[in-house]
């Protein structure tokens, strides 16, 4: 190892390894190329502060009380969107993720168009998918549900096909050898092994669907998202605050109760079936 | 001269529990010194004293004439090297990496943040890994070695702190016999050559014999047995051993088997 | 001698421990139900709308691709601001996940401070983020990355953190015994042991982000999200394909790219 200059790294030839620098260099690279795109302008960044400052100062206001009331009737839609939407993916998803699986499917055809359909469904964000239900069944909560639903049964699906490809093929045999038909195999051979998995995920789907459904009255698919953007855009500050703090509060509540769900169902429970 | 002066120690665990019960001894400087006794009996805990990585709840510790407190922890420990029963390496790391992380207390953090070394430093690690005999394998990654071979990579990283003590953690508990010789002579020669000051905790009577100078036994939190291996006969080695609650005991068989 | 008379023990089974599970499964069902009461959903226009449903989806079958350079050049601004808003959300990240992790962290404060920053950042939607942004920096891309970056920054920072809480201790006390302080015990014990999970977690967040920034146009933060929100409003369905099937495309070849660098880590 000849000494090239006094510091050095601990590789053979005393520079960082290749990946590190290609892949430094490319990032590097890329956000050069794009520092126009984005109108990156650290002047604008630093002026901005004071705006910043003074918006912060704007929303430290009395909250409108006698708003309250519906901005907890909205809070409450949101919750209800999420739950539902969720409920029912998690219902539809089942079956498709069967048939998304390689060693669950009946036709490896089924089995593509399935996997590609799932990919479509989960490819856009929920708001793009509002924005088109809302054009076809018009405003209110439903089209809401349907997108956060359309979303989840995108992910879920995909979960439950990797679930049950990856599940230990000696129990399905065990439970195979014994008789069982198409459909009680894999009920009772491939998807108790897919449930351990399945808390968790479904309280990271609950999470990401809350967050999601905040937004969505955005474009008139229910939830708090349309009275947010408003009270923006009409300064109302006085609502604006105790929107944000709502979302902040339900939204952290669900967190960490997802992650208290999480951590007692690591430490293990006694089996129910 | 003491190098590692103990005096009056105790530490007892948040949950309650007294690992260390009142602990007094002085580690002479070039001594090649064995911890023995069951599990449970606090051999850890007293080790880790040693280098801070516990502090005590009542009593001293004192390194080269330095009371170890929080103030002067990173400096201690840079002068002390451990070596650990899981090896404690990092795996993704290459084995020179790993033994460079022993070059860490003594540079400035800036660099070594960025991966950054003197080739002083570089040196240091070469000789370090030179001395257990793995030159060959230096650019290897660390979990691609055999646990002898680790476990060797783990002396090097001590090593390289160019320490006055090395302290180890049943360096050979997960180790088979021929690489637990092998690591326990590698021991012995670095305390005989370097003149670095050697404890180790250990629970095999058979290695204890043969390559300590002084013995030190534990039971309960107590230091129960203090001598020469020579001293240590059938008898001594109960008071080791024993256990209350148990008449017989298969720990206790066996090593009276050894002795 | 006689021997103890022992009476063998029953073979009947202890009682089964009450299994709670239809119990949970029938209030799960009511909650549902209420829920659609409450939201006022009709499974009747529901219906209606799923007979509809054929012919609305039909009226996006003829694409019209004529404004397609425009198009293209604003999903490059999308990706761009996708590209931004992970780069920023990863450096935050870098910083305040070893604070967040529990075994790492130097002091209980910085831990708290640390993991509740990164709260924050995580509770708030990214769209009021972009809002507050265009607010006080003006429309434009530029506010959309930065909205990215902070929400982002909120769960890559949690993601990171509860990776460097499940190494092993021992690979910590290694080096910390060493001597080594706080930003080196980081550098060579923990960033090296979740180096694999951290880059996965960045690559999903940047899969994510270029997701978000299609929409973030919407509340005028720039890319294509907004011309899409326009093209619906004004019921041009064909245009509205178009940008659909831009918007798609893009998002799938990101889908793969990630999902094929992902597989070649691992």
């Amino acid at each position: 190892m000849t000494p090239i200059l006094i510091w050095r790294w601990p590789t053979r030839n005393g520079l960082p390894p290749l990946p590190a620098i290609a892949s430094v260099v490319t990032v590097l690279v890329a956000m050069w190329l794009t520092a126009s795109l984005v109108e990156v302008d650290l002047a604008r960044l630093i002026g901005s502060l004071g705006k910043m400052a003074a918006f912060a100062g704007n929303m430290f206001v009395m909250p409108d009380w006698k708003y309250l009331p519906q901005l907890l009737g909205k809070m409450l839609e949101t919750i209800e969107m999420t739950f539902l939407a969720t409920a029912i993916a998690l219902l539809v998803s089942l079956p498709l993720g069967l048939l998304a699986a390689r060693n669950a499917t009946p036709h490896l055809i089924v089995y593509r168009l399935v996997r590609d359909l799932l990919s479509l469904m989960r490819a856009m964000p929920e708001l793009v998918w509002a924005l088109v239900f809302v054009s076809a069944v018009g405003l209110g909560p439903l089209p809401g549900v349907m997108a956060l639903a359309f979303v989840t049964v995108g992910f879920m699906g995909k979960f439950f096909a990797e679930t049950i490809e990856v599940v230990d093929q000696k129990q399905v045999e065990g439970v195979t050898a014994h008789g069982a038909g198409w459909f009680q195999v894999r009920m009772f051979g491939m998807l108790p092994q897919a449930l351990p998995d399945f808390v968790g995920t479904v309280m990271y789907i609950l999470d990401h669907n809350l967050r999601a459904a905040t937004v969505l009255g955005l474009v008139g698919a229910g939830g708090i998202g349309y009275d947010l953007v408003m009270s923006m855009r009409l300064f109302q500050y006085d609502r604006l605050l105790p929107i944000a703090v709502s979302i902040y509060l339900v939204v952290t509540l669900l967190d960490r109760l997802s992650d208290q769900l999480r951590s007692r169902i690591i430490h293990g429970a006694q089996a129910k079936i | 001269m003491s190098i590692i002066s103990i005096k009056s120690a105790t530490k007892r665990f948040p949950n309650g529990f007294e690992a260390i019960k009142g602990i007094s001894t002085d580690i002479a400087a070039g001594s090649f010194t064995v911890i023995l006794g069951p599990s449970g009996a606090g051999k850890s805990t007293l080790l880790r004293l040693m280098n801070g990585l516990e502090i005590p709840t009542g009593g001293s510790v004192h390194i080269t004439g330095e009371t170890l407190g929080k103030s002067n922890l990173r400096k201690t420990r840079s002068r002390v090297g451990m070596v650990f029963q899981q090896f404690n390496l990092v795996e993704r790391l290459s084995v020179v990496t790993n033994v460079l992380t022993g070059r860490l207390a003594h540079r400035s953090w800036l660099g070594s943040v960025f991966y950054l070394f003197r080739n002083e430093d570089m040196e240091i690690a070469q000789e370090a890994l030179a001395r257990v005999g793995l030159t060959d394998k230096a650019w290897s990654r660390a979990d691609k070695l055999s646990g002898g071979q680790q476990q060797r990579v783990g002396i090097a990283r001590a090593l390289a702190q160019r320490p006055k003590v090395i302290l180890a953690d049943e360096p050979v508990a997960s180790l088979d016999p021929v690489s637990s010789e092998e690591i326990m002579m590698l021991l012995r020669e670095i305390c005989d050559r370097d003149g670095i000051t050697v404890v180790v905790n250990l629970h095999q009577v058979d290695l204890a014999k043969r390559f300590a100078d002084r013995i030190i036994g534990m039971n309960s939190g107590r230091v129960v047995f203090d001598g020469t291996p020579s001293e240590l006969s059938p008898l001594t080695l109960q008071t080791i051993y024993k256990r209350d609650e148990i008449e017989n005991d298969t720990n206790l068989d066996l090593a009276l088997a050894y002795a | 001698m006689k021997l103890k008379q022992t009476t063998p023990p029953s073979s009947a089974l202890p009682p089964k421990p009450r299994n709670l599970f239809p119990v949970w499964l029938a209030a799960l069902l009511a909650l549902l139900w209420l829920i659609v009461h409450d939201l006022e959903i009709s499974f009747e226009t529901l219906a209606y709308g799923v007979a509809d449903m054929g012919e609305y989806f039909s009226r996006y079958s003829k694409p019209d691709f004529s404004e397609l350079s425009r198009y293209l050049e604003l999903m490059k601004v999308t990706l761009a601001t996708a590209l931004w808003g992970t780069v920023f959300a990863l450096v935050v990240a870098f910083f305040l996940a070893p604070l967040a992790a529990r075994n790492l962290a130097p002091h209980p404060l910085a831990y708290r401070a640390a993991r509740e920053i990164l709260n924050f950042m995580r509770a708030m939607p990214d769209l009021l983020l972009a809002l507050i942004f265009v607010a006080a920096l003006g429309l434009g891309p530029l506010p959309g990355a930065l909205a990215l970056g902070v929400h982002t920054a909120g769960f890559l920072g949690k993601f990171f953190a509860e990776s460097l809480e499940r190494v092993d201790k021992g690979v910590y006390e290694g080096v910390t015994s060493t001597g080594a302080n706080f930003p080196q015990i980081v550098m060579y014990a923990g960033w090296p042991s979740i180096l694999r999970e951290a880059l996965g977690y960045v690559l999903y967040i940047m899969d994510r982000n270029v997701r978000m920034a299609s929409v973030l146009g919407m509340v005028g933060a720039g890319g294509i999200g907004l011309a899409l929100h326009d093209t619906l409003r004004m019921f041009n369905y064909g245009q509205s394909a178009a940008l659909i099937i831009v918007i798609l495309v893009t998002i799938l070849v990101i889908d793969y790219a990630s999902a094929w660098l992902r597989r070649r880590l691992s």
